[in-house]
């Protein structure tokens, strides 16, 4: 028997049997009263403290376990982390092992040179190169994770039918644990999985569609009808353009130069009028926002582009995709397919979460604000920029403290999902820390050890970072 | 009132209505469309895992279960059957009595003997509808060589971690939240520092020393070592310690003119009324118990008969790479719980959380 099932054991005789004896020499109990009884009897230290120490002795009583779950059990293995890291060897028994010094840091840092991973020692890599992914994961998952959380509970506060239903699906996610979440994922996401079939299907279909004679003219007549709908509509308000009559046309603006793509003629390639379209969108999306006096003369100069752009537009060659050949999503290297599905898995299971904590915030804003702004006749789009995300703004805080440090700690989703691979693409550094102690034959306890307490500086560095801007936001 | 008029306005007077827009459209389509990514991954695992195995294996991405229909036929012991049709369109029920090839040789499951050679491209698999039970059944009642899924134990590990462990949480950060909310005693704010602070020390930066810690105090491999280590959560203190605030004075102060000890108020008077706080910790605790992976992988696995759910599934999952049906109906199996609770629950679950506000 260990020591501490030894301990138990005496602790659990003196509670019972000792609070048993003490409580019924002082108080009478009725055959009814057993649960009285037994809550008395869990509360007896309590009850044994208010007696020795009248009433100043209580919370100390009260807090006592609480105290000591915290004390031992994250206190004290902060503590013992240090310790534990300058120490070498594989024994388990804290006072076996030897002294080190610093030897497991200057394996991580041992590097040739510090922008290369692969210059470094084995563990040194290891460490590096997880803790590279992470930051990479990290600053991509934090903004999508926020605005779409955002944008979520926005629309959810809205004046919708059956608001609860959207909320609850928006949460469910939140309540799967990472094990079915993986494997859901893999199904889907298999070679042969459903969503290879749906996108080969859409694809051929697609191509068959625009092979067909008179599919050019077609298509340039329905998205000539589409634009011309959409930017009538958005100019179609009094006083200022219609912000979101102004974004479907945005939108189609952005498929038709993409696909016209003016950028190719100069040579660059393809994806480049992609971002120049993204940012002219942005920029007259920006503009008729901020209700720019000229606003409806952009949408109508947009409009004239479009047109010329829509008539330079080969449909057929446009959605002629070819044979889809079926992508394995979280196996094939150099292509980040693997880090965008843990992206977005990572996002699909957890946003409901922070969507909810956003819409507290939200509804914490006073309705009389937007009434007022409204007397004032002020734009959707100002109000959101001029009332909601100030109010929002602690909570956003909140939200993105919060979900910077939980993604900094991914571990299920990726182990589960790629197993850090394929080769080390998705390597998150807590998978380094808990394979380097916990898997293999010999673990090596002190550098993992190290390896966390560096992952500590770097999150107490970025909470901190986080914390002081936003601070000086608000201050503004 | 025109038709338009009438279809799209909103709720309220009608003098006062709003008509729907196409912010409003745009805000159905981003909910429908969010909706759908969420619910089609988890409805697909669920209809494929009451496929048969080998439209499982096979990847069908229909619907419905489709199974080829086996028969008993005479001398030949059990069949996959086809349905052979000739040229002049009449259908006959085969099943193949020789390797498939150009020309194969079936024979009609009525008449065995009468063997004729038809071409591959005329036979189709003769198929019925039919739910893959031995999927869910096998694994839990341990049938067909499936031993390695112990599901009852697993549940059980699993149960007994979320319901100790939440009855745990309740009662000691209650207990420390009442001490921080309604006494004034030396070292308040320190202790409430501390628990501060122990909101700042994320768990998976302590994962090896925190190793050492359970290993030296005998719990390592049991499920107390999952228990115990995280019982006390920062979280929950705060969120009861603001609950409590608002709970008045007066009526600690009316019990103990009754002569009730601190114990008594705290779990007659003070316990009830923060009823609606302790529940959103109870939900949250659940949550994070049932769905904790990281620290039971470290401390159970070496144990096959301490595991929790989400522990065996992964081992499951890790043997059998190509049994694609018991994984597909296990997830099922142990996302139902959790899913039965949350239907039960969703509304309470939601809008607690959202008042409460914090993680």
């Amino acid at each position: 028997m260990s020591i501490a099932a030894l301990a138990s054991l005496i602790i659990g005789i003196l509670w019972i049997g000792g609070g048993t004896w003490w409580l019924l020499a002082r108080r009478q109990y009725r055959l009814a009263q057993i649960p009285n009884f037994a809550m008395d009897l869990i509360g007896f230290p309590v009850e044994l403290a208010q007696s020795l120490f009248g009433r100043r002795g209580v919370p100390y009583a009260l807090l006592l376990p609480n105290m000591l779950i915290f004390g031992f059990f994250t206190f004290l293995p902060m503590i013992l982390n240090f310790y534990v890291s300058f120490t070498g060897g594989s024994s388990i028994a804290l006072f076996d092992r030897p002294w080190v010094g610093g030897a497991n840091y200057g394996a991580i840092f041992e590097c040739e040179s510090y922008f290369d991973p692969r210059t470094c020692s084995n563990e040194g890599f290891s460490f590096w190169k997880g803790m590279g992914n992470t930051l990479i994961f990290v600053a991509v998952q934090v903004p999508i994770l926020c605005v779409a959380a955002l944008a979520t509970a926005l629309v959810v506060n809205k004046n919708i039918v059956g608001r609860g239903f959207w909320r609850a699906m928006f949460f469910y996610p939140v309540m799967l644990s990472p094990v079915v979440i993986a494997n859901i994922w893999n199904w889907v996401l298999h070679r042969k999985g459903i969503l290879n079939e749906t996108l080969g299907n859409a694809s051929d279909g697609i191509t068959a569609l625009a092979g067909m004679t008179g599919f050019d003219i077609a298509a340039t007549v329905t998205f000539g009808i589409l634009l011309m709908l959409a930017s009538e509509r958005a100019i179609r308000a009094n006083a200022d353009p219609s912000l979101p009559w102004t974004a479907v046309f945005a939108a189609l603006f952005l498929a038709v130069f993409s696909w016209a793509s003016p950028l190719r003629m100069v040579g660059f390639e393809a994806l480049s009028s992609f971002w120049l379209g993204l940012v002219l969108v942005a920029g007259l999306l920006w503009f008729v926002a901020t209700g720019h006096p000229r606003a409806r003369w952009a949408i109508i100069g947009f409009g004239i582009l479009s047109i010329v752009l829509l008539l330079s537009i080969q449909f057929d060659s446009v959605f002629d995709f070819g044979r889809f050949r079926p992508i394995n999503w979280l196996v094939t290297p150099n292509t980040n397919w693997p880090f965008f599905w843990l992206v977005f898995v990572f996002c699909w299971s957890h946003m409901g979460f922070y969507m909810l904590i956003l819409l507290a915030g939200l509804q914490a804003i006073p309705r009389d604000l937007y009434e007022a702004a409204k007397m004032d006749a002020t734009k959707p789009a100002r109000a959101f920029y001029r009332i909601t995300l100030p109010l929002v703004m602690p909570t956003l805080t909140v939200v993105l403290v919060l979900s910077l440090i939980r993604s900094f700690q991914i571990f299920d989703e990726v182990w589960l999902l790629t197993g850090g691979g394929p080769g080390r693409e998705t390597f998150m550094i807590v998978q380094h820390i808990y394979e380097t102690a916990f898997t293999g034959d010999n673990p090596a306890y002190g550098e993992a050890a190290a390896g966390s307490v560096l992952m500590a500086v770097v999150i107490a560095i970025f909470t901190f970072f986080q914390l002081f801007i936003t601070r000086r936001q608000s201050e503004l | 009132m025109g038709i338009a008029t009438f279809l799209t306005r909103t709720r309220g007077s009608a003098d006062k209505a709003e008509r729907i827009g196409a912010a409003d459209v745009m805000a159905y389509c981003y909910l429908a469309l969010g909706v759908f990514i969420i619910l089609v991954p988890v409805l697909w695992t669920f209809f494929s895992s009451v496929k048969p195995e080998r439209a499982v294996d096979s990847f069908d991405t229909r619907l419905l279960p489709y199974a080829q229909v086996e028969t008993d036929v005479p001398g030949e012991g059990d069949k996959t059957t086809w349905i052979y049709t000739d040229d002049n369109g009449n259908e006959t029920v085969v099943f193949k009595a020789g390797p498939t090839r150009k020309e194969t040789d079936v024979a009609p499951i009525d008449d065995p003997t009468n063997v004729f050679k038809v071409p591959r491209t005329q036979l189709a698999p003769n198929e019925e509808i039919r739910i893959a039970t031995e999927n869910y059944l096998d694994p839990i009642l341990k049938r067909n060589g499936q031993t390695n899924f112990t599901f009852f134990t697993y549940l059980f590990n699993s149960v007994f971690v979320t319901v100790m462990a939440t009855l745990i949480t309740l009662l000691i950060n209650a207990m420390a939240a009442f001490a921080l909310s309604k006494y004034r005693f030396r070292g308040r704010l320190t202790f409430t520092i501390l628990i501060v602070a122990t909101l700042l020390i994320p768990s998976s930066i302590i994962l090896v020393s925190l190793f050492f810690v359970v290993w030296s105090f005998g719990i390592f491999g049991s499920l107390w070592g999952v228990i115990i280590p995280a019982a006390a959560t920062p979280t929950g203190v705060f969120l009861l310690r603001q609950y409590m605030l608002t709970i008045p004075d007066e009526l600690l102060e009316a019990a103990r003119m009754d002569a009730a000890s601190e114990w008594r108020i705290f779990w007659r008077i003070v316990l009830p009324l923060s009823l609606p706080a302790l529940s959103v910790l109870a939900i949250l605790s659940v949550i994070w118990r049932w769905n904790d992976f990281l620290w039971p992988l470290i401390v159970l696995i070496s144990d096959p008969s301490a595991h929790t759910l989400q522990i065996g599934l992964t081992t499951f999952s890790g043997e059998f790479d190509s049994d694609f049906h018991y994984i597909l109906a296990m997830t099922v199996v142990s996302l139902i719980p959790i899913t039965l609770v949350f239907v039960w629950l969703q509304r309470f679950i939601t809008t607690g959380i959202a008042t409460s506000g914090l993680k």
